[in-house]
């Protein structure tokens, strides 16, 4: 598969990060994390209603969506939550709401369980999850410091596949 | 330039003394003598741990052993962070040989990630090395190589081989000479006393009137509680490979010279001893 060229785009500058309050106990593998999809007309081609999360058993529902269009949190650092964007590769099932709203401390292995769960992927099947269509995070990073480091126009981009796109 | 090439040679042959005693718990057929290593600061666990692995497996069954894992005081040391890392944050200031227990039983799920085959370190490695690119040079130095000089960089790693390393990996730590540096800095701090795993943002090298901007100004615009004021007792130390910098190194040299070879550089902020 040829390597996409990397284009230019604007980083947000640095910002100071305000210190976090509560500590998560389980911080890396979480067991299926509730997402806050974000409430729609901002989808792309058309979306239907978005759902509400995880519907599958045992999953607990979301939390209400923390904000809806036109009444916007104050940007950057001061937000728990940041805004993702998911995007398939390949033959990769498309995800019927794309735009998420998620915590910072949620770990790329929580969204990977999450993505798989809510595209009815079997456990032994693979997700790969990539920043910038060059790098796959690891498990453990947090969203939130890739959304400081990679974040572009307010939310942070990213790739889903089931084989290994970029290496 | 050769006293800075001298500095890339002492991070890479940097080596810790370790101890490593098998679990009290685990079983075994036969007493357990400790086995000793020197472990290089710039690699990790799994990638260099074979020999402990082969020397306590002989004294245990077969059908006792699943995967390995390290454990430093109760804590589960995380292979997929740099030794060096992992021993300036946890026991920097404590009597060598650092003693490390090893488990083969109970992984501790929530804690570490699982390390089934070299090619998971190989796949972690490059990926550290993908993100550093990304943040230096929005990725264009490290797409421009081909397979096999990725490929070199992780030989030269598992290898412990200085110059193939280095060979490709200069051309990483390149710039164009009208920036005066990386466009952001690859950095990661670390804090033993709190929870957050780490803390990395983005962070230029260079101000805009083209002053280079020093480790005690990253420190100050990210991590301000690690700056003391001038006239107060300092109880912190700010650590890279097992030395303290001084705070008015510019960071961009230090990018270049004291980065591990994931292209980070792993910054331990941790108590300064009080004896």
């Amino acid at each position: 598969m040829a390597r996409p060229v990397y284009g230019g785009r604007h980083f947000r500058p640095s910002c100071p990060r305000s210190s976090m309050a509560e500590v998560q106990e389980q911080r890396q593998l979480l067991p299926s994390p509730p997402l806050s999809p974000q409430d729609g007309g901002q989808g792309e081609g058309g979306e239907d209603a978005p759902e509400t999360g995880s519907s599958e058993g045992g999953a607990e529902p979301p939390p209400p969506t923390a904000g809806s269009p036109g009444t916007e949190e104050p940007a950057g650092d001061a937000k728990k939550k940041i805004d993702v964007l998911l995007k398939a590769v390949g033959d990769t099932p498309i995800m019927k709401t794309k735009k998420w709203t998620v915590e910072r401390t949620r770990t790329i292995q929580g969204l990977i369980d999450f993505i798989k769960k809510f595209l009815k992927l079997t456990a032994s099947e693979q997700l790969f999850i990539y920043v910038n269509q060059s790098f796959a995070p690891s498990p453990d990073q947090e969203v939130g410091t890739l959304y400081e480091c990679f974040g572009s126009d307010g939310k942070l981009v990213l790739h889903y596949c089931k084989s290994q796109a970029w290496g | 330039m050769t006293d800075d090439k001298d500095v890339l040679r002492d991070v890479w042959f940097g080596r810790i003394p370790t101890c490593f005693t098998l679990y009290q718990d685990e079983i075994t057929e036969r007493e357990a003598d400790p086995y000793y290593l020197l472990l290089p600061r710039i690699s990790y666990l799994t990638l260099v741990t074979d020999k402990v692995k082969k020397h306590f497996q002989k004294v245990m069954r077969q059908e006792d052993v699943s995967e390995i894992w390290f454990e430093y005081e109760g804590s589960p040391l995380k292979w997929h962070y740099p030794i060096g890392l992992l021993f300036d944050l946890h026991a920097s200031n404590t009597a060598l040989p650092w003693n490390i227990t090893v488990h083969f039983k109970n992984f501790p799920e929530k804690d570490l990630l699982h390390c089934h085959s070299k090619d998971v370190i190989e796949a972690h490695f490059m990926a550290c090395i993908k993100e550093a690119d990304a943040l230096k040079h929005k990725s264009q130095v490290i797409n421009e190589m081909q397979k096999k000089d990725h490929k070199q960089l992780w030989m030269g790693l598992q290898n412990d081989k200085f110059e193939q390393f280095w060979a490709i990996n200069r051309k990483l730590m390149e710039y164009i000479p009208e920036d005066s540096g990386f466009r952001y800095i690859p950095f990661r701090i670390y804090q033993a006393t709190t929870e957050r795993p780490f803390i990395q943002k983005l962070f230029r090298p260079v101000a805009p009137g083209g002053q280079l901007h020093t480790l005690g100004d990253l420190l100050k615009e990210v991590c301000p509680t690690a700056i003391t004021p001038e006239d107060c007792e300092k109880t912190i130390q700010v650590m890279i490979h097992g030395i303290e910098p001084m705070l008015e190194t510019p960071i961009q040299w230090l990018s270049e010279h004291m980065s591990y070879p994931d292209n980070f550089l792993h910054i331990s902020i941790i108590p300064r001893p009080t004896d």
